[in-house]
């Protein structure tokens, strides 16, 4: 990217497990075959000492890291990871990042891949979680 | 500004996961209105070539034939390098060659 390219929305995975969350990362920067200047991808797994949970205060590491300027989209797995990224949110972070980050309802690894393309394609904040959301419909039986 | 052109699907993988992320990725430089179509499919059905999830519920695979339409100031370059991305194939290795 040149210096005067716009910011890309980042994207924060967040999963009870670290293994599911950096492996989520792993993966969809493989098959969204992002460049070495798109959008950043940070997970958010685990508690500190490495046993399944969601930890706010590792979500708001991450989103602080995840943000390039043009906001974030968070992708969460089940229950309280939702819950844990919505106290990162309101309690952990700065208003002006705050107001800026999007949870998506989207499924973690459709949802996270979709997010990715579209963020690395220039797509603004409202763009990317409108198609992470939108991945929840995507027919993967389509053309069998 | 209007173009237009046709082109076939040889790469293995059509247009799934990294073809389309990268044929999105190339389609969303331009700043002209992009859509594809699956002529094999159903040719009644287009979607925007800047969206993932759209390329994808095309359902594109190898051997498929797609039209490229782009409207706007730089319609006639979006078609003529993205047809030529997907004649390429997309970043893959084209079989029998």
């Amino acid at each position: 990217m040149t210096d005067d390219a716009p910011a890309l929305v980042g994207i924060v995975v967040v999963s009870h497990s670290a293994d599911v969350a950096a492996a989520t990362v792993q993966l969809v920067a493989r098959l969204a075959n992002l460049p070495a200047d798109g959008p950043l991808l940070v997970a958010a797994g685990g508690l500190e000492d490495g046993s399944i949970g969601t930890d706010a205060t590792r979500i708001a590491d991450a989103l602080v890291a995840a943000d390039a300027g043009a906001g974030v989209v968070i992708l969460a797995d089940l229950g309280s990871a939702v819950l844990a990224a919505a106290t990162a949110i309101d309690e952990l972070i700065e208003p002006d990042l705050a107001r800026r980050v999007r949870i998506s309802g989207g499924p973690l690894v459709e949802g996270t891949f979709v997010a990715a393309v579209q963020a690395s394609a220039g797509d603004g904040l409202d763009g990317v979680v409108a198609a992470a959301d939108a991945a929840a419909s995507m027919n993967k039986l389509d053309g069998r | 500004m209007a173009a237009d052109a046709e082109v076939e699907v040889r790469n293995p993988s059509g247009l799934h996961a990294r073809p389309a992320a990268t044929f999105v990725r190339a389609s969303a430089a331009f700043t002209a209105d992009v859509t594809v179509t699956n002529l094999t499919r159903d040719a009644a059905r287009s979607a925007s070539a800047k969206s993932v999830l759209g390329v994808m519920g095309l359902a594109v695979a190898r051997g498929h034939r797609v039209r490229i339409a782009a409207d706007g100031a730089d319609a006639d370059e979006a078609v003529t390098q993205l047809v030529a991305l997907i004649a390429a194939g997309l970043g893959e290795e084209i079989d029998g060659e």
